[in-house]
């Protein structure tokens, strides 16, 4: 067991370690943080902080309040300023001290106008912001609830009797978390993957297998490399998603608009459930491909056959969200390479019974039994062939 | 308790025997040669003993049992094909590869600042293995081979790229560790080290044994139909049971029938007054002898 360790722990420092691994495993959130950071500043740049005058002709509004806001938005709404007449109002803008002024008419409830002025053209959300502050002060006078509904409306959930599809509008991170994690997960999976191929044709070409076999069971030298291995994926999987979460605990606070967006956790364990045996499958079938083919390249190449039924359920996303209880869908998430990304792409629309879900994740288990048994059988039989891959025939046939 | 014991090991890759019955003792604290042409099946051999490879018939016992987790820490192995991590410093590849054979890490650490220093490998320490030459990175193999100070020690070709001054240095360390009371089992075909070396051998052609037993004894297998004579007169025309001679670098070789005795030479001459500078029996050398077992081999197919 000492011995598991040492490899697991050579395997999984020397790539963590590297430069190259570190600079990999932040570039993504870097990235992603760029991209955020020029969104935020363009719309900054388009962001007017000046307050926004008023006339009130109207006499509706002359104890208007503020339309509370949280403290800490990046983007509060502009402070509504009232002024007695249009003159003061016009030499205030022409100041610069206000961004523009709207005059409210005499007759404002029977014909709803409102004129706006300004030097230039308006920026953002100005005519709403001052919609809802009109909107908020007409409300004043009724209960609390009753305002904040009218102002927030109404968060329709869509149901459809024939799919038990439902759907709220702010659960649209429902449906981008499985789409989003099964990237990272083909992503993820590719990494270790190639990492663990690389190990183990690199330790075949350089002749170190035959002095570490002589050191250390076949078993535990497989297990450690695909765990090692395997770790370093997670590792990256695990640091990006606390980056996503990060951002998005940061969006929630912040931005606008993205303050309703909620995660539905149930889909934090299915995805585990899904995504680890998964993991462990894909990547002793990777090893299985090392030990058996005679080359990095054509190594790669079999790797690459792997991965790509991963990623068909992206192919097929339209049809898994229009029906996600057809056939299809249901055959997809029973076959092992493509259900980790359907199953959960599927419960995002639709309630997968129970049986599925235990099914699904039992025949993810066993493969990933069946393809570690696979990965240590071809190891030893073709760890040392070199320049020859191993037949089926000799893989499934007697021992070597 | 013998060290390696190797009873009728068998091994077929495909259509072709690479082992065919092989059987043979190593004892304990002996240089034991492990012989044959190229594709013999010596490599093969090893790798069973190592538990690398499983026979296909036959058994092997190390250290008087089947090959454990704990046996493969009493052994050192050094494969024909050397074997490093490359892309790693000269030190972290001895470290880990020292770790794997069950050392504690003070220990690891103490033993490779030795080694590095008595190899003349110490101000290299930091380099990785691809930067050092190919007789520093036969001397990093070395370390790992017996960096834990194995019971026995197994050595495919352990001459082979070697120059000169590193040849004598790894016969020395192999005379060393014999001494040390180690096992060692080395395969070559350079029969003069075999020669210098071994205290008993194995040689097998095409998977099979074809000799096996104590360097003296095979030679004396092989000896008898020759002497060797210098003398200061010429030698007489006829001499009993010699049917050939001839000159070899200043000697004169005198070819026996077979079933003459080498003393009835000496008499004859002691009788005719020929005084003798060097009489001796001709011995053939493990060369001569290889060629004529793997021809005499290849002949009877």
């Amino acid at each position: 067991m000492r011995k598991f360790w040492l490899i697991f722990r050579n395997e999984y420092l020397r790539h963590v370690l590297r430069r190259r691994f570190i600079f990999a495993l932040l570039s993504l959130p870097v990235f992603v943080a760029l991209l955020v950071g020029v969104g935020l500043l363009a719309a900054w740049s388009d962001y007017d902080h000046r307050p926004v005058g008023y006339v009130d002709l109207s006499g509706f509004f002359l104890n208007a309040r503020q339309v509370p806001s949280k403290t800490d938005n990046l983007f509060p709404p502009p402070i509504m300023q009232s002024f007695s007449s249009e003159a003061e109002a016009r030499a205030e803008l022409q100041e610069g001290q206000i961004q523009a002024y709207f005059t409210i008419d005499p007759q404002y409830l029977k014909n709803g106008t409102v004129r706006l002025y300004t030097l230039g053209s308006i920026k953002g959300n100005t005519r709403d912001d001052f919609q809802n502050f009109l909107r908020y002060n007409l409300l004043s006078n009724q209960p609390q609830a009753i305002a904040e509904r009218v102002l927030n409306g109404p968060e329709i959930v869509v149901q459809s009797l024939s799919s038990n599809r439902k759907m709220a509008s702010n659960e649209v991170l429902n449906i981008l978390l499985p789409l989003i994690s099964g990237l990272l997960f083909v992503v993820v999976i590719n990494i270790s993957g190639s990492y663990l191929v690389q190990a183990l044709v690199e330790e075949k070409e350089n002749r170190t297998m035959e002095i570490v076999v002589t050191s250390v069971s076949h078993a535990q030298l497989m297990a450690g490399k695909i765990v090692g291995n395997l770790l370093v994926g997670l590792t990256e999987l695990i640091i990006w998603l606390s980056f996503g979460f990060l951002g998005l605990a940061f969006a929630q606070r912040y931005i606008p608009g993205a303050q309703n967006l909620n995660i539905n956790f149930d889909f934090i364990w299915l995805m585990a459930v899904t995504l680890l045996p998964a993991f462990v499958m894909v990547a002793a079938l990777m090893a299985a491909v090392g030990a058996s083919t005679s080359g990095s390249r054509e190594a790669q190449q079999w790797a690459g056959l792997f991965t790509l039924p991963i990623v068909i359920p992206f192919w097929l996303v339209v049809p898994l969200m229009e029906s996600p209880n057809s056939p299809l869908a249901i055959g997809m998430s029973f076959f092992p390479l493509t259900a980790p990304v359907t199953l959960p792409l599927r419960a995002a629309f639709t309630d997968v019974p129970a049986w599925q879900t235990i099914i699904s994740v039992l025949l993810l288990i066993a493969c990933a039994a069946a393809a570690l048994w696979l990965a240590g059988r071809t190891f030893r039989m073709g760890m040392l062939r070199y320049g020859k891959r191993l037949t089926w025939r000799e893989i499934f046939g007697k021992a070597g | 308790m013998a060290s390696i014991e190797v009873q009728k090991i068998s091994k077929t890759f495909g259509t072709q025997k690479a082992v065919d019955a092989v059987s043979f003792t190593v004892e304990p604290g002996e240089i034991f040669g492990l012989l044959g042409p190229n594709g013999a099946g010596k490599t093969t051999t090893i790798r069973i003993i190592l538990d690398i490879f499983k026979p296909d018939s036959g058994t092997v016992a190390v250290l008087g049992g089947a090959m454990t987790e704990e046996k493969k820490n009493r052994i050192g192995y050094m494969p024909e094909e050397r074997g490093l991590y490359q892309d790693i410093p000269l030190e972290r590849c001895l470290t880990y590869l020292a770790s794997l054979k069950g050392l504690p890490a003070p220990e690891i650490h103490k033993l490779i600042n030795d080694y590095l220093e008595r190899f003349d490998l110490a101000a290299h320490r930091k380099k990785k293995i691809k930067e050092l030459s190919k007789g520093m990175q036969q001397k990093a193999q070395l370390i790992v081979t017996l960096i834990h100070r194995p019971d026995i020690l197994i050595i495919d070709e352990p001459f082979s790229g070697l120059d000169p001054i590193n040849t004598q240095m790894v016969k020395e360390l192999l005379v060393e560790e014999r001494n040390r009371g180690v096992t060692i089992m080395m395969s070559t075909h350079q029969m003069h080290q075999v020669e210098e070396l071994c205290d008993r051998l194995v040689l097998i052609d095409h998977g099979r044994t074809v000799l096996y037993g104590k360097l003296n004894d095979i030679r004396k297998q092989f000896t008898a139909d020759a002497v060797l004579v210098r003398a200061e007169n010429p030698l007489p025309d006829s001499l009993p049971g010699v049917i050939l001679r001839e000159p070899l670098n200043g000697v004169t070789r005198l070819k026996l029938a077979r079933g003459a005795a080498p003393q009835a030479v000496l008499k004859a001459l002691v009788a005719q007054n020929i005084t003798l500078e060097q009489f001796e029996i001709a011995v053939p050398t493990l060369d001569e002898i290889f060629i004529r077992v793997v021809q005499g081999e290849a002949s009877q197919e």
